[in-house]
């Protein structure tokens, strides 16, 4: 009995003060993620990577916006967004207490403009993306070194480049392809 | 997000629970005026038990939940608040009905992890309907996979009432001139690009970013002292030894390229 009671003694208190007093969690735990649109390019590869979908980009090419949604109540607290985005963006914070009373709660979006292609006019992608992949391109020194060529490069939408590449093709013509 | 379902598919057309018109009320005066311990029942609906587990941590005496009246029961007829975890298979719906309506009237209904909140790394496969909320009526989220028991305990508080919610519903709109700043411009892109791989590698994605970060930073403020001085000052300071091998690393990268080693 007395060993017993002298054991709980040394023991002490082991039940946590929580919620009274802030929990103390360490640096690095995985807890909501915390997405600083500011940065953010919409770039999408953090949707592609989430394994549940808990991050998804609904386009709206009308009105082009490109939204980044989030659901709070998907997410499973992997950390593979903030592993693939490219511009720290979104990083797993402490942060956990996160329960709600209604589901709409759970969801944080971010609503981004499209930029038109320079040649077709159409929106096409995220008007930070391209400034951000222009910039970045700029200060490696643009490609082959001509930063206005780069620049339109960007900011050409696909189906445009496919159908000036075809163009080049055509003026260049089959025969002389050959002999190239 | 719940995308909009198609006519056809089988959890478009599941009835939902009714619950009766005074219900509000009901449980309002519930937890008003509770003068005993809140009876919870779980269900598992279909998850991988790692919710059960963490329920059961939240019970232990360090976190201790019973301290604030929550007691595990065996039978929902018995309960306050029902437990659901785990996202709601197609096998599960029936008991997890049938426990619903074996609680007594009023009864506080709590969704737990990301698979009771939307069905979670499970919302897409052939068996599973989604969240709790496809069958009953939910009162409290509680995200996680699977909730810390302290996220436990915080759901509990908000589901009984004691604690406020923190999360709100937020929607960000691009200003105009908005860009996303490219960080540390005036270091040569490629170099950057091989620091940051270089430290990802042997630290991993989190702390290798934040190494790399640290160590761009080293460089990147402008002082009298030359580079390579000011990171041996901050490796002194440094307790870590795998933090000071991984700058000794970034170091040699950094040196090879300003000798023009690299391209
Ligand atoms: S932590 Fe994982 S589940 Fe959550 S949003 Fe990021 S990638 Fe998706
Ligand atoms: S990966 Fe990063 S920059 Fe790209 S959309 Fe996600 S948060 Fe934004
Ligand atoms: S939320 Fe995560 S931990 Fe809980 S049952 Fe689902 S997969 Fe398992």
């Amino acid at each position: 009995m007395f060993k017993l009671l002298k054991e709980v003694f040394r023991t002490g208190e082991a039940t946590v003060k929580y919620p009274f007093a802030p929990l103390e969690v360490s640096k690095d735990f995985r807890g909501k993620p915390e997405h600083d649109a500011e940065r953010c390019i919409a770039c999408a590869a953090c949707a592609v990577a989430c394994p549940p979908n808990a991050i998804g980009i609904e386009t709206d090419i009308e009105a082009a916006t490109r939204a980044w949604v989030i659901s709070y109540g998907r997410c499973i607290f992997c950390g593979r967004c903030e592993e693939v985005c490219p511009t720290g963006a979104i990083r797993l914070s402490t942060e956990f207490e996160l329960a709600v009373t209604s589901k709409e709660d759970l969801t944080r979006r971010a609503v981004f403009k499209l930029a038109p292609c320079v040649s077709c006019g159409r929106p096409f992608a995220p008007a930070k993306e391209v400034a951000y992949v222009t910039a970045l391109l700029a200060a490696a020194g643009g490609i082959e070194g001509d930063i206005e060529r780069t620049r339109l490069l960007v900011a050409t939408c696909p189906d445009c480049k496919r159908r000036h590449d075809a163009t080049q093709v055509m003026n260049i013509g089959v025969a002389q392809m050959e002999t190239r | 997000m719940d995308y909009p379902m198609a006519d056809n598919t089988p959890s478009a057309s599941l009835t939902q629970v009714e619950t009766p018109i005074e219900y509000a009320r009901m449980k309002g005066a519930l937890l008003k005026d509770i003068r005993r311990s809140a009876y919870v029942y779980r269900v598992d609906c279909g998850g991988c038990n790692g919710c059960e587990i963490e329920i059961f941590a939240a019970i232990t005496p360090l976190f201790d939940a019973e301290r604030f009246g929550i007691k595990v029961v065996a039978s929902p007829r018995h309960a306050d608040i029902l437990l659901y975890t785990g996202a709601m298979t197609r096998a599960m719906r029936a008991p997890a009905l049938r426990a619903y309506e074996a609680a007594p009237d009023p009864k506080i209904v709590v969704s737990y992890g990301a698979c009771g909140c939307s069905g979670g790394i499970f919302h897409d496969l052939y068996c599973v309907w989604g969240g709790t909320d496809k069958a009953v009526p939910v009162d409290v989220y509680i995200p996680g996979c699977p909730p810390t028991p302290a996220a436990t305990i915080y759901g509990f508080a908000v589901a009984l009432g004691l604690l406020g919610q923190k999360l709100k519903a937020t929607t960000h709109i691009e200003a105009d001139g908005e860009a996303a700043p490219i960080s540390h411009p005036d270091i040569p892109y490629n170099l950057r690009v091989i620091l940051e791989r270089e430290a990802r590698r042997m630290a991993g994605y989190r702390q290798g970013r934040d190494i790399a970060e640290q160590f761009l930073s080293l460089l990147d403020t402008p002082a009298n002292s030359p580079v390579t001085e000011r990171i041996a000052r901050f490796l002194q300071q440094e307790s870590d030894p795998r933090k000071a091998e991984i700058f000794a690393r970034l170091q040699s990268i950094f040196t090879e390229a300003v000798s023009g080693g690299l391209r």
